[in-house]
């Protein structure tokens, strides 16, 4: 009898230590005190009396933090997909930045504010939403994009064939195309992790109007190494420590499209591309001359991060800025591969075409590990499945010159007048 | 019509002659201007090398089916390590050590695989190479060759029909065994099985519990591993789950064993040849191919 007493007292105890916070009951808090006092009184342990009242006095506190913590979520709360459970990775993620600050969203001028910190300025460009903003917004606006985005001008440029570049051509065809482009505005960068956990944090892989139709299904697929929707190598929806200022890797081409679009740009075309490395001139005829790598002919692995530059892996986009190209558009030689929005193997005018087991998306540039010179050019031409999430593919984006507002700076300070260049029926605002 | 000469008697010629120089794999005699062995038609360069050489050279083996990348492989090695970006270095000896390198880079650069190595013993490709490592003081002395898979398995279905492959692996101190991840993966069990045959193959060979097969350095590369990226997270799960047998077989008779996941291409896409398709290789980023070959030094160092 003594010794069911003492395993009363100690079961009491037990319940006071680990503050039991699924029984909050006021009656199981009672017949807890009830036995705990009669075992005291039996066992001459008078200390446990002060004890167990202390331990009823807990439940209805934790019966409070309880319906804090189950709180339901309000009707506005966008239900998120369940993913499943995997195996958490023991690394350190950034920590999770500050709670932004609430916006009204039916009020345009917090709205506009918003879009301004989430670097979105080219939504906020487009001629039919630039109308309604005001002045000091759509500076701010202008800025963002003078400082993230570089111009290529329009003009021709030459595509070769995606191997043996330089070779006149043969029986087998033609190895290269000229190819019109109208002038664009690039990402002076490929999109970070820094810029990617924006597009995360706001929804972005929840928000099944960002996503081709086609993609749906195997949207809830694009997780990261916790089940979170995210890059394939991130952890609980976040990318590693010390990562911030580097090109997001594992992701697929749609989720590339994705971020694009929720930013409001593209991601370039083929023609694009190369156009804003080769910077082609034209001087005489109709044949320009263009540059093999962004800087010159030659390849100089101090100006681009490719095999043997040094770290195994990705470094920061503001590494290496030696490798600047002519329009000041930065890495577009190594580091990472760029989807681009054209098809392999579309602009190859050989006859000697290739086959692929599936569809494949054209990438650019060259990589951290890309071992050989001859495949890090402006010209050269990879591909990859669409939903591959390689360790080395990220992204950068484009945008049309004529889905920007044309803007005199000068004209902008002294009048809100703007000049609507084109009258290019843009995409439906996704504000 | 004949032309009168006069032909001097080069008696230091015929001296070299009468003496038998040891073929470097089989250990068969052979005249000492013998381009191959006449026994197991190896290289006599080999034993020309060594002989120069104050340290014995150790053999490794390089194993696999055909197509498995067996040359891929090597190619690339040596050319990684010979650039001198790894803590590990290697340097070919003897102009013949560089064949393979060459003709595999060359081939990469273009986007192209190298063209398959042939079943003759005497048209093989063999690297005799110092590797040099940052940890290790004294550097190692090393012949790797590349054997042709379909000769390998012709050897272990009917031995002794490549006297070298039986000599070579009976020698040697290593093996690197390399296995088609794509193949595994897509359920074709040939793979599996070939390996486990090589392995009994080696087990026979000498298994001898202190000093055969069952206690040398075995290095199972899974290659192709950029086509099935899980392969590259834990390469012994991907063989437990793919080929359990083999696994097994690994775990029960061969003590230092391990596995390992590399690639070279990608991504790869194919052409249609009149002799039927040739795959192609969209660009190059070699990965966990130092990995392997530097667990198998090490091992042999120990």
């Amino acid at each position: 009898m003594k010794n069911i007493l003492r395993r009363c007292g100690a079961w009491s105890m037990g319940t006071l230590s680990l503050g039991t916070l699924s029984l909050g009951t006021l009656l199981l808090g009672t017949i807890t005190m009830v036995v705990a006092v009669w075992s005291s009184v039996l066992t001459g342990r008078w200390w446990m009396v002060p004890l167990a009242m202390l331990a009823v006095g807990l439940f209805p506190l934790t019966r409070w933090i309880d319906r804090r913590r189950t709180k339901p979520p309000s009707a506005t709360e966008t239900p998120v997909a369940q993913r499943p459970e995997r195996p958490r990775a023991q690394v350190t993620t950034a920590p999770a930045p500050a709670l932004p600050p609430v916006y009204d969203p039916n009020d345009p001028a917090y709205l506009a504010q918003r879009l301004l910190e989430q670097h979105r300025y080219a939504l906020l460009l487009r001629p039919q939403i630039a109308a309604n903003l005001k002045k000091e917004q759509l500076q701010a606006a202008v800025r963002l994009l003078d400082d993230a985005m570089g111009i290529v001008p329009e003009g021709d440029v030459l595509l070769q064939s995606w191997r043996n570049q330089g070779v006149p051509d043969d029986s087998n065809g033609p190895r290269e195309r000229l190819v019109h482009v109208e002038a664009y505005y690039l990402d002076r960068y490929p999109v970070t992790n820094r810029q990617y956990q924006q597009f995360v944090d706001d929804g972005g892989y929840e928000n099944m109007s960002l996503w081709d139709s086609t993609i749906w299904p195997a949207v809830l697929d694009f997780v990261d190494r916790t089940g979170h929707g995210g890059p394939r190598f991130w952890v609980e929806g976040r990318y590693r420590e010390g990562l911030d200022d580097h090109p997001v890797v594992g992701v697929s081409w749609y989720e590339g499209a994705a971020y694009a679009r929720w930013a409001g740009k593209r991601l370039p075309s083929d023609p694009e591309w190369v156009k804003a490395g080769c910077w082609p001139v034209l001087t005489q005829g109709t044949r320009p001359m263009q540059r093999r790598y962004p800087w010159g002919d030659t390849l100089d692995r101090e100006l681009a991060h490719l095999w043997g530059s040094g770290a195994p892996n990705t470094v920061s986009v503001y590494e290496m800025q030696g490798g600047v190209s002519v329009g000041g558009i930065y890495h577009l030689i190594g580091n990472v591969w760029e989807w681009t929005t054209s098809n392999f193997g579309v602009w190859d005018t050989t006859a000697r075409r290739l086959e692929t087991a599936t569809p494949m998306k054209s990438i650019r540039g060259g990589a951290f590990d890309t071992y050989f010179d001859t495949q890090a050019t402006c010209q050269f031409q990879s591909g990859d499945s669409p939903i591959s999430r390689k360790h080395n593919i990220g992204f950068r984006c484009a945008l049309a010159m004529c889905d920007v507002v044309s803007l005199e700076v000068d004209q902008l300070v002294e009048s809100d007048q703007m000049l609507v260049s084109c009258g290019a029926s843009a995409e439906e605002g996704r504000l | 019509m004949s032309n009168k000469g006069v032909l001097p008697m080069d008696s230091y010629r015929l001296a070299q002659y009468s003496v038998q120089v040891p073929c470097f794999i089989c250990e068969g005699g052979n005249s000492f201007d013998a381009e191959f062995c006449r026994h197991c038609q190896a290289p006599m360069a080999l034993a020309h090398q060594a002989n120069l050489r104050k340290i014995a050279p150790q053999l490794v083996a390089t194993i696999g089916s055909a197509d498995a990348g067996k040359t891929v492989y090597l190619g690339m090695l040596t050319d990684m390590l010979s650039r001198g970006n790894d803590d590990l270095q290697l340097l070919a000896r003897g102009a013949f050590s560089v064949s393979l390198q060459q003709m595999t880079m060359s081939a990469l650069s273009n986007c192209e695989f190298p063209d398959k190595t042939p079943n003759e013993p005497e048209r093989w490709n063999w690297i005799h190479c110092q590797v040099r490592s940052s940890r290790k003081r004294n550097p190692t002395e090393l012949i790797l060759p590349d054997l042709s898979g379909e000769a390998i398995l012709e050897e272990v279905d009917h031995p002794h029909t490549y006297p070298v492959i039986r000599a070579f692996l009976s020698k040697c101190r290593g093996v690197l065994i390399l296995i088609d991840a794509v193949r595994l993966m897509d359920g074709e069990k040939d793979q599996d099985f070939f390996t486990m045959k090589m392995l009994s193959y080696l087990g026979e060979l000498d298994d001898d519990p202190k000093t055969g097969w069952p206690t040398r350095p075995i290095s199972l590369i899974f290659t192709k591993a950029d086509r099935c990226e899980t392969c590259f997270d834990d390469a012994a799960e991907f063989a437990r789950k793919h080929s359990p047998g083999l696994w097994q077989h690994c775990q029960q008779r061969f003590k230092r064993s391990h596995f390992f996941a590399s690639g070279v291409a990608g991504a790869c896409a194919f052409q249609m040849e009149l002799g039927g398709t040739r795959h192609v290789p969209l660009r190059v980023e070699p990965r966990g191919i130092v990995e392997p070959f530097r667990w198998l030094v090490e091992q042999i160092g120990q």
